[in-house]
């Protein structure tokens, strides 16, 4: 079973109540408080600058800021890649002939062959006039 | 506006001090000062037991409400909210002042504050407050709102945030308590 509630109060604890506070003690510790608080008091007071909110904003501007450099930069660089072509090659500076001047070479291979040279180098296989190639391939020279 | 004192039912004005204090105004922290600052220095000082802590107290308990008056909820009652802050800053303060061996507190009081005081009476004191820091904080807190400072139960449940129930039944434990603690230093009923 519980215990009943106990309602009386102690009296001895009366001794250990505040004593009364005087005028001048309240007045003191006012101006203690007020003092303490001007600080905190004026910081709530300071109406909002142009340069607190471009502060506000610096940091999230500065971080798009870099986002859009970085794909900029991202784009330009894949577009210079995307653009880079095959420079065209003269015919005769790819063929190689023989000193009979009979059956040419392809010699060049580090880029893939223009088709002109390998449909040249076909018709020769099956024997083509050499003279006229050459002829042609000194021409494409010259242009 | 006994109530508005003890965080009770606030002041109608008190919201719009709130918030006017929210924003910087000094005059109505003040005015929150004035309101609550002797109810506040009592308890301090039941906690303390001694003036000049006491009232360093009450000062530090202002100024973290400034502090975090941006927490208590617009419309909410400042009393309850600052008396839990004062009464947490009490009790760790009384830890802190524990830890650096000054819990004879209520001898140095008597000697500072009333020469010619009765020894009877220091040591009465002395036996009270050591009795009432071996309870339980929320004990402590219950009989020194309640008993010293005549909070109501309803106000006490709110500042510690307990349920008025628990509230009577700490205060009736502690009292039981205190009465075998005090033993021979208590007249008898």
């Amino acid at each position: 079973m519980a215990e009943p509630h106990d309602d009386r109060p102690i009296a001895e604890i009366e001794a250990l109540r505040a004593p009364p506070r005087t005028e001048t003690a309240r007045r003191q510790a006012r101006e203690r408080i007020l003092a303490a608080a001007e600080p905190l008091l004026a910081l709530r007071q300071r109406p909002l600058s142009s340069w607190d909110v471009l502060a506000a904003w610096a940091r999230p501007g500065l971080i798009a800021a870099s986002v859009a450099l970085a794909v900029a930069a991202g784009a330009l660089l894949s577009g210079r890649v995307g653009q880079q072509t095959v420079e065209p090659v003269a015919l005769g500076e790819v063929l190689a002939f023989s000193e009979g001047g009979e059956i040419p070479a392809l010699l060049v291979a580090i880029n893939e062959p223009d088709a002109e040279a390998v449909a040249a180098a076909a018709l020769m296989a099956g024997g083509g006039n050499n003279g006229s190639l050459q002829e042609n391939a000194n021409n494409g020279e010259g242009q | 506006m006994v109530s508005a004192r003890k965080g009770g039912n606030p002041a109608q004005d008190e919201p719009f001090l709130v918030e006017r204090a929210r924003q910087g105004d000094r005059d109505a922290f003040g005015t929150l000062v004035d309101r609550y600052s002797d109810q506040a220095f009592a308890v301090a000082y039941g906690f303390l037991q001694h003036v000049e802590d006491a009232e360093d107290l009450v000062q530090d308990a202002f100024i973290r409400a400034l502090e975090r008056i941006d927490s208590l909820g617009r419309g909410s009652a400042f009393g309850p909210w600052f008396y839990r802050l004062l009464v947490n800053a009490a009790l760790n303060r009384r830890k802190y002042l524990a830890r650096r061996q000054m819990q004879d507190v209520p001898a140095a009081v008597a000697g500072r504050e009333s020469p010619v005081v009765d020894s009877e009476r220091a040591e009465l004191r002395r036996h009270l407050s050591g009795a009432l820091r071996s309870l339980a904080s929320d004990s402590e807190t219950v009989v020194i709102l309640h008993d010293l400072e005549g909070f109501k139960h309803p106000e006490i449940a709110k500042i510690l945030g307990i349920p008025e129930g628990t509230c009577r039944s700490h205060l009736s434990k502690a009292r039981r308590q205190l009465r075998d603690r005090l033993g021979e230093y208590r007249q008898p009923d």
